[in-house]
């Protein structure tokens, strides 16, 4: 980029201050909520009533939100459940993904066209959530994971970048697999999956992302509680403000532990625990995405 | 072995044969037995509903067939105030949106690229990027934190500067920018990635061309990096008025509480509410299929837009 070696004026230099610190001033405003709440989770919930919003740094030292977090039923459940949902969600997505991917993108397939219009008109035209509730109520979905998970099976938008991708695989390469006697399926798996991995890694971290962060369709087609996901018992507790449900009336009325624990500190906990599968996955989404970003313009 | 097979006398007639059948209908059906699951999912869950979405031209009755009616929940929605507000909302609120959030990651792209350390550019990209990937769920949880009127970052600051603190979340007046600030926290650092793609595609001899002319920083930024991302910047745009009428459901969901409802209920959450909460399915998915069909149009004529004057279009 703009990497000049000559010789700077002190003028240059002055706008290069101001830059970088603009730029530093957007990654502060960016992270310091998030450095917050971690200071007010790992605080001493006694001094939690008296912390500001704009520190980072912990007021005494504790483990009792986190601990609670930890031991509290609806918290588990809604892990377990995210667990199921993201893990299965992922894997059924870029395996059925790819499969249709790789067949769209035989060049001679017939019905090719067909088939990417049908896909093309489900970007343009959406008719809405209540019939795709009725959907899910007619196959008996409602209620089960299932709901969130094959509403968005093959994502549109991912399926058409996997074609492309599949599309730039050399012929000879296919060729020299099927003189082999690898037949369509073995093609595939041995030949276009190993060759497509950037893309299905890709792929893969976007699915991730998206079921961990599903919440609205679990919002409505998961009734039982015992099936929220994470996110749906965060909304419950802090943008809801379902106090009760975090602490639980018997603690609330027996002052126990869990009571006496700030509930902003206890929100605080659970912002960042429902996030923390996110910045785990983050440093390979910055690896992947904004590499294969950059580099794919530095080559077009 | 087709070579070995070809040795062999007459046998070129056995190899055409060969080759027609595999060409033909035969070939495929590994590919469609692959497609399957794909094109079932595409049927079910995309094509049934449009099906189902007849419903909007319809009377429910508690014991089926329910009662065709034309088109007399249109004309009951039309006839309702509250749908005309919260159409008015997600134009409103799409405005705004493409006045105040639209240029940020211009802007967040330009600066980045001015950053002359490597390294330092990097720590700011990882760290900007992040908000991108979190859920509306999460960033409505942490802006109800930062703007709480006793303990919220925000109200520390206009608290220090000697104001009377702000609840912004529970004021009418403000909620909407409530909503344009967050979407800038959430995807300005993200989306200035397209348009740094789009300025390091940008020959390097144009920059040398304006040195030697004596252009200065903000000469170069002017005549060479912002002309190569104008058709970067016309595509995004027109792709932003196609999706004019989604003013991001997820996002004004988890915002929203009953104070001020009525500035932010957008057509997606009124048809949530009305059609699954209080049941008036028929006319919750009339406002959908009206939303949807006016959607259509929207996308449609942006796509062949930005296809005709950046040749790149929505696929």
């Amino acid at each position: 980029m703009a990497e000049d070696r000559r010789v700077r004026t002190p003028l240059e230099r002055t706008e290069n201050a101001i830059i970088a610190s603009a730029m530093l001033l957007m990654a502060v405003v960016t992270l310091q909520p998030l450095l917050n709440l971690l200071a007010i989770s790992l605080s001493d919930p006694a001094n939690v009533a008296g912390m500001n919003g704009l520190t980072i740094l912990p007021s005494g030292f504790s483990l009792t939100v986190w601990q609670l977090l930890a031991t509290h039923p609806a918290v588990l459940t809604g892990v377990v459940n995210s667990a199921i949902i993201t893990g299965g969600g992922t894997v059924l997505n870029v395996l059925f993904t790819a499969l249709m991917a790789w067949g769209l993108s035989r060049p001679k397939l017939p019905g090719r066209k067909v088939l990417f219009i049908l896909v093309l008109v489900t970007i343009v035209f959406d008719p809405g959530i209540i019939p795709d509730y009725f959907v899910n109520k007619r196959l008996g979905l409602l209620n089960t994971y299932w709901s969130v998970i094959f509403y968005h099976l093959v994502d549109a938008w991912y399926l058409i970048i996997l074609v492309r991708f599949f599309e730039e695989i050399p012929e000879e390469l296919l060729e020299a697999a099927s003189l082999d006697g690898a037949n369509a399926f073995s093609t595939f798996w041995h030949v276009a999956l190993p060759l497509a991995r950037p893309a299905l890694a890709t792929i893969t971290l976007f699915y991730f992302v998206f079921h961990w962060n599903e919440f609205f369709r679990a919002m409505i087609y998961l009734n039982d509680q015992s099936k929220w996901p994470l996110q749906v018992v965060l909304r419950q507790f802090v943008v809801e403000g379902d106090k009760l449900a975090m602490v639980g009336v018997n603690n609330s009325n027996n002052y126990t532990d869990a009571a006496q624990i700030n509930i902003r500190a206890l929100n605080a906990g659970m912002i960042l625990l429902t996030i923390v599968p996110i910045l785990a996955i983050y440093p390979l989404i910055l690896k992947f995405f904004t590499k294969g970003a950059l580099s794919g313009a530095l080559k077009g | 072995m087709a070579q070995a097979d070809l040795a062999i006398g007459n046998v070129p007639v056995k190899i055409g044969r060969l080759d027609l059948f595999r060409r033909g209908a035969g070939q495929w059906w590994p590919y469609y037995a692959m497609m399957a699951p794909g094109i079932i999912f595409f049927l079910i869950f995309h094509y049934l509903p449009i099906w189902e979405a007849q419903i909007a031209f319809e009377q429910v009755r508690i014991i089926p067939p329910n009662i065709w009616v034309g088109l007399k929940q249109f004309q009951t929605l039309f006839a309702t105030q509250v749908f005309w507000q919260v159409l008015a909302n997600t134009v409103i609120i799409s405005a705004m949106k493409l006045a105040f959030v639209f240029p940020v990651p211009i802007a967040v792209a330009l600066l980045l690229n001015e950053l002359t350390n490597a390294r330092f550019r990097q720590v700011i990209q990882s760290a900007i990027y992040l908000p991108h990937f979190l859920s509306w769920v999460v960033i409505s949880a942490v802006f109800i934190a930062i703007l709480s009127p006793s303990d919220g970052a925000v109200n520390d600051i206009v608290k220090a500067a000697g104001f009377h603190p702000i609840a912004f979340m529970t004021e009418p007046g403000l909620i909407r920018w409530v909503l344009v600030v967050s979407e800038n926290w959430r995807s300005a650092g993200w989306d200035s990635l397209l348009y740094l793609a789009a300025i390091i595609g940008i020959d390097q001899q144009l920059y040398d061309a304006a040195e030697i002319d004596g252009a200065n920083r903000w000469q170069k930024i002017w005549h060479v990096t912002l002309p190569g991302i104008v058709p970067t910047i016309a595509t995004l745009f027109i792709l932003n008025c196609g999706m004019f009428l989604n003013a991001d459901l997820n996002q004004v969901i988890n915002m929203s509480n009953d104070v001020v409802r009525s500035q932010i209920d957008i057509v997606d959450t009124y048809v949530y509410r009305i059609g699954l909460t209080t049941g008036q399915y028929s006319l919750g998915t009339a406002a959908g299929l009206f939303k949807a069909v006016l959607g259509m149009g929207m996308i449609l004529a942006a796509h062949f837009f930005a296809k005709r004057f950046t040749g790149k279009g929505v696929w």
